[in-house]
């Protein structure tokens, strides 16, 4: 390593690779030395709080004061040296602080929620490899690392979603996130190999950095000019279309999006990293790491994808009644708010909402990972066929589930985006910047914050839905079938812990002094980019308030339509409810004409394999069969008949001459006696 | 007169029958007196060119010496013929090939 650096920074880096590497050491443990123990649960834990402790150690020295870049060479080909090291900047440190902050609330809440499970053991061998992964990823230096790690978040995030994999649907739903996810990386792989032909080197600081390449590259008369040479400008853009993509993949943007709602077939625990994080974040981070090489049009694209992604999903939420699917499309939702951040230029208010989601994200998933426990209970109590997951079957449980309504209501208002919680200071940064980003535009671009606007009032719909139908009225399923045995409860303390200091992480305090001003959270200071403080104008006041108001009219409807029901009810059959209940029919279109023309394809390649290859390749074994046969006849009759006759020949003319050898005595005489008058004819003949 | 051709003519046809005898036979005793037809009737040839002889009666010796000498010779012959009927049972020659492959 480079000796020049300080002590200091040196001691640093050492706590954070620590920090990366005590969940995989957790893995390795659980995976090749505990079996079935149930101990595995607790190493995982342990590790993961190690990595919290020393991640926050490393947040502390890092955050704010400098960035460390600690690097060695890895290999070199050629002339090209490819170097492996640590980035630690405000970015990779927040996002260090933030993982395993949101894990180890995982993991405690893991060991009491998947107790009676088979694969414990392997469940934890899996978080704790999904945790490394991730950690590893948001610390690489460079993109080659960047890249493994990304692969091993989706290869884990695969293991998980399938982790009941005896269930045919959770089969299913991995091979689709897995698949969507290979989607991705074919385009970062594709932008990486872009970038390193344009500058020559792998490292993200060289790249990306404040003086980096990219900062000092430009495009001029359609080329693409950096310091080490020049492109056509248009592989700047199929560059940014990879990188689009990966983002796509694993923060499930618009067309991409459809394998997060299947992977909800993955234990809820899951669900609640998956979704907080560690794979959904991944893609956010790659914005923030390579945010400096989109141009003006690209960052366009970006908030376009970001707003009609956070629409889409959120009207789709509206009507789904499967509770880890709502929460599903409102991760895509607020994925979509983050990414039109980064496309308005919000670029730490994006950052902000990903912190502050992570927060309420995994809170609202592990009061459902409950509420589905306790249904689940029921239905295996009393022998029901009913649907664990289905909301129809809730209502009135706030007064069974004291600890988790709270905890439900807190992380609800906090993705609704109310005062006092963290999500109402991320997400009116996010409104507010991109109406100052509008300011500037023409046309349908104007539009994008004003949808941005109508997607969350329909979070506060979809949200206060959900709140109510799980926990308030009555019990439908109890109305339904008034004999059943019921006992629910919160759980025990490892239930009620994460979910209190989730619910805490979701209110102001923990990002800002103050309740209502956005721009006074701390978390804006660690950022660059962050350069929309000034109160310009009216927006900075105008927004929040009609955010605030209009929810409370929207959640106040919801209330009296689910509550109360006596005047009116939402028709169930238009066509905008059947769009979105139906997801957009984007699966089904994907259905029928993605996967089916490559169905169709591999048809036909099939038949082109079977009736022409495999016909040439039997074709050719013929010719070859008799060609072997025409040798195997030349070697039987010809070469080895040629033998045979030597042979016989010798034969022969041994049993010739054994005649002689009879042991006759008077044959022995007639031979001397035939011998000498031949001898004596010869004689006359030739005298 | 008789001539030195018809002695000869006696002689080619002791000879010849001897000759036949010895390989057409299936008796050793037989093959003895073939042998002994053979062996007549080249004694008949060494009295019948004794005449010519510058030496008086040099072939009647000659003769008379082969004579005793044939007789040695038989004598010996029917010794080994009685000692292959003890070992094979049979004076048949073709019998006795116990020394073939």
């Amino acid at each position: 390593m480079n000796p020049n650096l300080p002590y200091n920074n040196a001691q640093t880096v050492t706590l954070a690779i620590i920090a990366v590497v005590l969940p995989f050491a957790a893995f390795v443990v659980n995976f090749l030395l505990l079996g079935k123990s149930k101990a595995a649960g607790w190493v995982s834990t342990l590790a993961i709080v190690a990595s919290t402790v020393l991640a926050a150690n490393v947040f502390f020295k890092v955050w704010g004061s400098h960035t460390i870049h600690l690097q060695q060479v890895w290999f070199t080909i050629g002339a090209t040296k490819v170097q492996a090291g640590i980035l630690l900047n405000n970015l990779s440190v927040m996002l260090l602080l933030l993982v395993p902050v949101i894990a180890l609330p995982v993991h405690i809440y893991s060991t009491a929620y998947m107790k009676d499970d088979e694969g414990y053991s392997r469940y934890f061998s899996y978080l704790s490899l999904f945790c490394f992964s991730m950690l590893a990823l948001v610390v690489a230096d460079n993109l080659i690392m960047l890249y493994a790690f990304w692969e091993l978040v989706g290869f884990s995030s695969y293991l998980l979603i399938g982790f009941w994999f005896t269930r045919q649907s959770a089969v299913i739903a991995n091979k689709k996130a897995f698949i969507m996810n290979r989607i991705g990386d074919i385009g970062l792989l594709s932008a990486i190999i872009i970038l390193f032909t344009q500058f020559g080197t792998f490292d993200l600081e060289a790249l990306f950095g404040p003086k980096g390449l990219i900062a000092l590259s430009n495009i001029t008369n359609g080329q693409w000019v950096s310091a080490s040479g020049s492109i056509p400008a248009v592989w700047q853009y199929v560059a940014f279309g990879g990188i689009f993509l990966a983002v796509a993949a694993k923060s499930a943007q618009f067309p991409l999006h459809t394998w997060l709602p299947d992977a909800m077939e993955g234990p809820t625990s899951v669900s609640a990293l998956i979704h907080a994080a560690t794979m959904v974040a991944a893609g956010v981070f790659l914005l923030g790491r390579v945010y400096p090489m989109f141009n003006d049009a690209e960052l366009t694209v970006l908030a376009v994808v970001g707003c009609f992604t956070a629409f889409m999903a959120a009207t789709i939420a509206l009507t789904q009644n499967d509770l880890k699917r709502i929460l599903a499309y409102s991760t895509i939702s607020q994925l979509g708010f983050m990414v039109m951040a980064m496309g308005v230029g919000a670029y730490s208010s994006s950052l902000f909402h990903l912190a502050t989601h992570a927060f309420f994200k995994c809170l609202l998933f592990l009061v459902a990972g409950i509420v589905i426990h306790q249904m689940k209970h029921i239905k295996d109590d009393n022998h029901l066929d009913i649907d664990p997951q289905n909301i129809l079957h809730m209502g009135g449980l706030r007064k069974k589930l004291p600890v988790t309504f709270i905890a439900a209501l807190i992380g609800g208002l906090a993705l609704v985006g109310f005062p006092l919680t963290s999500g109402y200071l991320s997400k009116d940064g996010i409104l507010i910047q991109a109406f100052d980003w509008s300011d500037n535009r023409a046309g349908i671009l104007k539009l994008i914050p004003y949808v941005a606007l109508f997607t969350s009032w329909l979070t506060a719909f979809y949200v206060a839905r959900l709140i109510v139908k799980v926990f308030f009225g009555e019990f439908r399923l109890q109305k339904m079938n008034p004999h059943i045995h019921i006992h629910l409860g919160d759980g025990g303390w490892q239930y009620k812990v994460p979910l209190v200091f989730l619910a805490l992480c979701c209110l102001f305090p923990l990002f800002s002094y103050s309740p209502v001003f956005y721009e006074d959270a701390w978390l804006y200071k660690g950022f660059l980019q962050a350069n929309f403080f000034a109160r310009e104008n009216l927006y900075h006041v105008l927004i929040p308030v009609t955010v605030v108001i209009l929810s409370v009219v929207v959640i106040y409807g919801a209330y009296v339509v689910y509550v109360k029901r006596n005047s009116w009810s939402f028709p169930q059959t238009g066509f905008l409810y059947r769009l979105s209940y139906h997801e957009w029919y984007i699966d089904k279109f994907y259905n029928r004409v993605i996967v089916a023309f490559i169905l169709w394809l591999s048809k036909a390649l099939y038949w082109f394999d079977k009736n022409i290859i495999d016909r040439f390749v039997n074709e050719l074994e013929q010719v070859s069969r008799n060609i072997a046969g025409l040798a195997a006849w030349c070697d039987k009759y010809i070469v080895d008949g040629f033998l045979h006759l030597i042979a016989n020949l010798v034969a022969a003319i041994g049993n010739f001459a054994r005649r002689f050898q009879s042991g006759k005595i008077q044959y022995y005489l007639f031979s001397m006696l035939l011998v000498l008058i031949a001898v004596f004819i010869f004689k006359l003949i030739w005298t | 007169m008789i001539g030195l051709n018809d002695f000869m003519l006696v002689s080619v046809g002791l000879f010849c029958t001897g000759l036949f005898i010895i390989v057409s036979k299936k008796n050793a005793i037989q093959i003895l007196i073939g042998i002994e037809l053979m062996l007549n009737a080249a004694i008949l040839n060494l009295v019948a060119f004794g005449k010519y002889d510058r030496m008086n009666n040099g072939g009647q010796m000659f003769a008379l010496f082969a004579i005793v000498l044939a007789a040695a010779t038989t004598a010996v012959a029917l010794a080994i013929i009685l000692n292959v009927y003890r070992k094979y049972k049979t004076i048949n020659p073709d019998k006795v090939n116990q020394l073939k492959d």
